[in-house]
């Protein structure tokens, strides 16, 4: 377990964190610059906060009102820094037995060998760091981190340097260790999709605060704030006019939401592009409820996805709709230029707007 | 070479540009390479270099500058390893200065260096005044021959190791801490290492540097044989006394052989280490 809440000033940029994380992968999403690093940096001990205080595992290691601040060294976290910093004058075996200095040789020995087994380098013993992929390197950083029992990991955009292909094989192995480890494991990334594979719950930061903490599918589809939804790319933010109970109006045409809103009050509605619904429905009928008739205006190939963009011929918004590659090719979606679009009530998700 | 394939144009210009740098080059060098052949051809040519090498003076001057030159290198990675660790990772009120005061002997005339020290240590000195009074004489002692090495050649060890430590990656450091690892074992086992290289051509600098000295010396030491009389002032010695320039030539050629196999030395092992911060 650990619990975060510091302050620190750093210029003109003002930190102010709040989380925690149980036995659980807390991801901290946000652009670069936005305090995710110097969140991680005050936890390792390796920057001290103003103010504050931070627990791991039950040891306070930082309380600014009763002044504890331990060093590094007795914090007992695994730290994987995002520059890699594998030791280029030391071997793999030498770079991973590092941290333990005070082991018995056999001892040690053993432990360098079992950790080469768990993330499968085995054969890379003898190597300097010059000598391998970034992959690799990454692997061996991980290794070195976890040599010594650790209370937490710490991982600073452990993927970054990595490309796509390298990538999706360390993030399939951390996913493989998360249940071995049992410690809480906070991430630090910008990359979205990482944050959502990798997370049980996220904060979203942005410049030095926690716009929202939550769990994924919460941060995802529930976004606390406008804000919130574009930095988590939710491609549709509305606004909206509450009717009473939960309706609202969207450009000119009624929706049930999923809360209510005070009639006459000014709203921000959010929908995830891959949440709208094409349905098949005579665009002569009557529409059924939270539908419309749209055309595509635009089209935009992924390669694994298609984004459309859709105008209503009637009342209605303009909408950005998301589709795997795959239907999207087989229904001949393009091929229909007029759909009727369904904006489902349980995925228009209300955002209040700050007073 | 891919670059001149990719562009002719700039490669042409790039190549006469060697071509019109080629010529001062080669006179440079030949600058540095024909006295030193000349000192080898007239040893050779004078003969007896072994039986003049063999005399008690040369033994005895070869003998002290070996030992005094090694001490002030001693001396100067004792105090200069960590005063230029300091100067590369902190910042603190007289940094500057500090940074300026640790140059400073690597500019003067190593002559004022040696009155300095004889007016601080000397027997009447302000605090050779003090250390004689306690039956401490620093001036005109092989002390005083290191004292002197070590002043105009430890700041050729700090200067670089310096440059070394600020090349390295602090997060190497900062790794190494997260890890459970002492500040103090960091140092020895991280930092240092990574400054391998940094720090053996700065030993190699100063180590040659106090072989060479002879200004600072001859002022605050004197030049007594068996004491304070290193390689240099034999060669001055011998080339005053009845052998001339013969005595001299032996003399030079000795340290011109240890100078070039301690570069080449360095060279190699240099070549072999990994101190690649990337």
């Amino acid at each position: 377990m650990i619990t975060v809440d510091i302050q620190k000033r750093l210029g003109t940029f003002q930190l102010d964190v709040q989380f925690d994380a149980d036995r659980e992968t807390v991801v901290l999403f946000g652009r670069s610059g936005s305090g995710k690093s110097r969140s991680l940096a005050a936890i390792s001990g390796l920057m001290r906060p103003d103010s504050g205080r931070i627990v791991v595992g039950g040891e306070v290691v930082f309380d600014s009102t009763s002044g504890v601040n331990l060093p590094p060294q007795q914090r007992s976290l695994g730290y994987l820094f995002q520059q890699i910093g594998l030791f280029p004058h030391m071997t793999v075996d030498q770079n991973i037995g590092y941290p333990l200095g005070g082991w018995e040789r056999t001892a040690r020995t053993r432990r360098v060998e079992d950790l080469k087994g768990l993330l499968r380098i085995e054969d890379l013993g003898a190597r300097y760091p010059d000598q391998m992929s970034g992959g690799q390197q990454q692997r061996v950083a991980l290794a070195r981190a976890l040599a010594r029992p650790v209370r937490a990991l710490l991982l600073d955009e452990p993927f970054s340097a990595l490309d796509e292909a390298l990538r999706a094989d360390l993030r399939a192995e951390l996913i493989r260790l998360r249940g071995d480890l049992d410690v809480p494991i906070v991430c630090v990334t910008h990359d979205l999709r990482e944050a959502h594979l990798l997370a049980d719950r996220i904060a979203v930061v942005e410049e030095g605060r926690v716009l929202q903490f939550a769990p994924r599918t919460d941060v995802f589809q529930r976004p606390a704030s406008r804000r919130v939804a574009e930095l988590t790319g939710v491609g549709n933010i509305f606004q909206a006019r509450g009717l009473g109970g939960t309706q609202v109006e969207i450009g000119g045409h009624s929706f049930e939401v999923d809360a209510p809103v005070e009639a006459g009050l000014l709203v921000d509605v959010a929908i995830r592009a891959e949440r709208c619904l094409l349905r098949r429905v005579d665009p002569a009928a009557a529409p059924p409820a939270n539908c419309f008739v749209a055309e595509i205006v635009a089209e935009l190939a992924f390669g694994n996805s298609y984004t459309i963009r859709l105008q209503a011929t009637g009342p209605g918004p303009l909408v950005d709709i998301e589709i795997a590659s795959h239907p999207y090719e087989v229904l001949g979606v393009a091929t229909r230029k007029q759909w009727v679009v369904e904006l489902p009530a349980a995925d228009l998700h209300v955002m209040r707007r700050a007073e | 070479m891919a670059d001149r394939v990719a562009a002719p144009r700039a490669g042409r210009r790039a190549w006469s540009l060697e071509a019109l740098f080629l010529s001062p080059t080669l006179l440079f060098a030949a600058f540095i390479l024909v006295p030193l052949v000349a000192l080898a051809v007239r040893g050779w040519q004078d003969g007896e270099v072994a039986e003049r090498l063999a005399s008690p003076f040369v033994l005895h001057a070869l003998r002290l500058s070996i030992v005094t030159s090694t001490l002030s290198l001693a001396l100067a990675l004792i105090f200069g390893v960590p005063a230029a660790y300091l100067l590369a990772r902190s910042r603190f009120p007289g940094h500057r200065l500090l940074t300026i005061l640790v140059e400073l002997p690597m500019v003067l005339p190593p002559t004022v260096a040696g009155v300095a020290l004889l007016v601080a240590f000397g027997r009447r000195g302000a605090i050779g005044s003090t250390l004689s009074s306690m039956g401490l004489e620093l001036s005109f002692t092989t002390a005083a021959v290191v004292l002197a090495q070590l002043f105009v050649s430890a700041p050729f060890l700090v200067r670089s190791l310096q440059a070394g430590f600020e090349a390295i990656d602090p997060t190497y450091e900062d790794v190494s801490r997260t890890l459970g690892v002492s500040d103090w074992r960091t140092f020895w086992r991280v930092t240092l290492p990574l400054a391998w290289p940094s720090l053996l051509s700065g030993a190699v600098l100063c180590w040659t540097r106090a072989l060479s000295e002879l200004g600072a010396t001859l002022i605050f030491a004197g030049n007594f044989e068996g004491r304070t009389q290193t390689m240099p002032l034999a060669i001055i010695t011998a080339f005053e006394s009845r052998a001339g320039l013969s005595g001299a030539i032996a003399l030079s050629l000795v340290l011109l052989a240890v100078a070039f196999l301690l570069l080449v030395l360095a060279r190699v092992s240099r070549g072999r280490s990994r101190g690649d911060v990337s």
